[in-house]
């Protein structure tokens, strides 16, 4: 599945999904929350532009008008009011956002139903508004990739299980689940990409705390294991995919290079484990996602190792060098 | 069997990665292929990575390289070619 390039919501769907706490309501332009489409997470505040600079006004942004605004408005004559709120272009605003449960001016909402702008209204602070929209805005605008494999949480670790179909992914989740460990999902991982650098991923709603085993079918794993074998979502820390042992011809023997693998546009470190009959995958993965969590708090193990290699090669050398100083001598 | 004398001619010598390279190229083949250090003091088996690195061989050590089994031509020579290239290190490294 491709991400999408732009993703955007309706102002009906942001209301729809927005957090209870803000107590939305539309009090003007309700015919418009259908059409109009919010594109950026950021919210906007309309201070300046109500003073006349509008060169700024993103279209696809939530416009705030807190006390401050509204006070600016209130000490314009009506005439200067109801010009500086025609200024703005209402028709390509998506939506206004009126905080703290202040009564809109009258003119605001008669521009506002004449252009069909959905002006919101929120008993709920500026400040508090503005970061509440922001975090359910960048959930909402998140883009979105569905990959193939598994989602656990290994010692607090989100651990991504990936590889072909039949290679084992949901056998391994179970032995893990069975030591303990939880499960966020089976088969498709829905992941989104919150900011810039982090990864969520969860089930599809309806795969959700379900496990499918060749064999025994489909599985409710709480029902199974309890309410802490499973995981509602987990940020990605860690992919592991597993091989099948002929096809995995660039098996990292040491452990030092580092592999990742990009997912909507992040670097996920990777670790590939080649699959052959009388390997225990899910020690195998419980122990990369051990040495995966000292290599993030700084201990590389194997680069250690090869660094005391080094140390006894020089000293070997400088013996070779030595040994040959003295058959020189001897001559 | 086959045996072959090389000598390590790469700059930082059986290095952690020069190591690796060679048992993955040792792995591609049948042929049971062994590295002994000519002074005695060490001997390996070149499809396992602790092995060969505990030749401790740096640059100037001199190694007998054996081969044996169906394909033991082709494995020592390509064993013996990585020696000769220097295990892909370049003259970059070299000059250095």
């Amino acid at each position: 599945m491709k991400p999408n390039d732009q993703p955007s919501i309706t102002v009906s769907e942001f209301i729809h999904h927005a957090p209870a706490q803000l107590e939305l309501r539309i009090t003007a332009g309700a015919q418009g929350a259908t059409t109009r489409q919010l594109t950026v997470p950021r919210v906007q505040k309309l201070g300046l532009a109500l003073a006349g600079f509008t060169n700024y006004i993103h279209s696809g942004r939530l416009q705030i008008l807190g006390q401050s605004e509204i006070r600016y408005l209130g000490q314009l004559d009506a005439e200067k009011r109801r010009e500086a709120i025609r200024n703005l272009g209402l028709e390509r605003i998506a939506c206004v956002l009126v905080t703290k449960g202040i009564e809109p001016p009258l003119e605001l909402i008669e521009e506002a139903e004449a252009a069909n702008l959905p002006l919101l209204s929120t008993p709920v602070l500026s400040s508090i508004a503005i970061s509440v929209v922001t975090d359910s805005l960048q959930e909402l605008l998140a883009p979105i990739v569905a990959r193939h494999g598994v989602l656990m949480d290994i010692y607090g670790l989100g651990v991504l299980i990936e590889g072909a179909s039949g290679i084992g992914k949901s056998e391994c989740a179970l032995d893990l689940i069975a030591r303990g460990h939880r499960l966020v999902a089976d088969d498709v991982v829905e992941v989104r990409r919150i900011g810039a650098d982090r990864l969520l991923g969860a089930a599809p709603e309806l795969l959700r705390e379900h496990l499918e085993i060749r064999g025994l079918g489909i599985m409710n794993i709480r029902d199974l294991f309890g309410v802490s074998a499973v995981s509602a979502n987990k940020a990605i820390d860690l992919s592991i995919k597993l091989e099948r042992w002929d096809e995995a011809s660039e098996v990292d023997r040491l452990g030092i290079d580092a592999q990742a693998v990009e997912i909507l546009d992040v670097n996920v470190p990777q670790v590939l484990i080649p699959v052959s009959p009388g390997r225990n995958l899910s020690t195998l993965v419980e122990t990369a996602v051990r040495v995966q969590l000292l290599r993030t708090r700084g201990y590389n193990a194997a680069q250690e190792f090869i660094a005391r290699h080094e140390k006894m090669l020089e000293t070997t050398e400088s013996r070779i060098q030595e040994s040959g100083f003295r058959i020189k001598e001897n001559l | 069997m086959i045996e072959r004398r090389v000598t390590v001619t790469n700059r930082l010598g059986l290095h952690a990665r020069a190591a690796a390279l060679l048992v993955r190229t040792a792995n591609t083949y049948k042929s049971a292929l062994r590295l002994e250090r000519t002074d005695g003091t060490a001997s390996a088996d070149a499809k396992s990575i602790l092995s060969v690195l505990m030749l401790a061989a740096s640059r100037g050590t001199e190694l007998l390289a054996t081969a044996e089994g169906v394909d033991e031509t082709e494995a020592i020579s390509a064993v013996c070619g990585l020696f000769a290239e220097g295990f892909g290190e370049g003259e970059r490294v070299d000059k250095a």
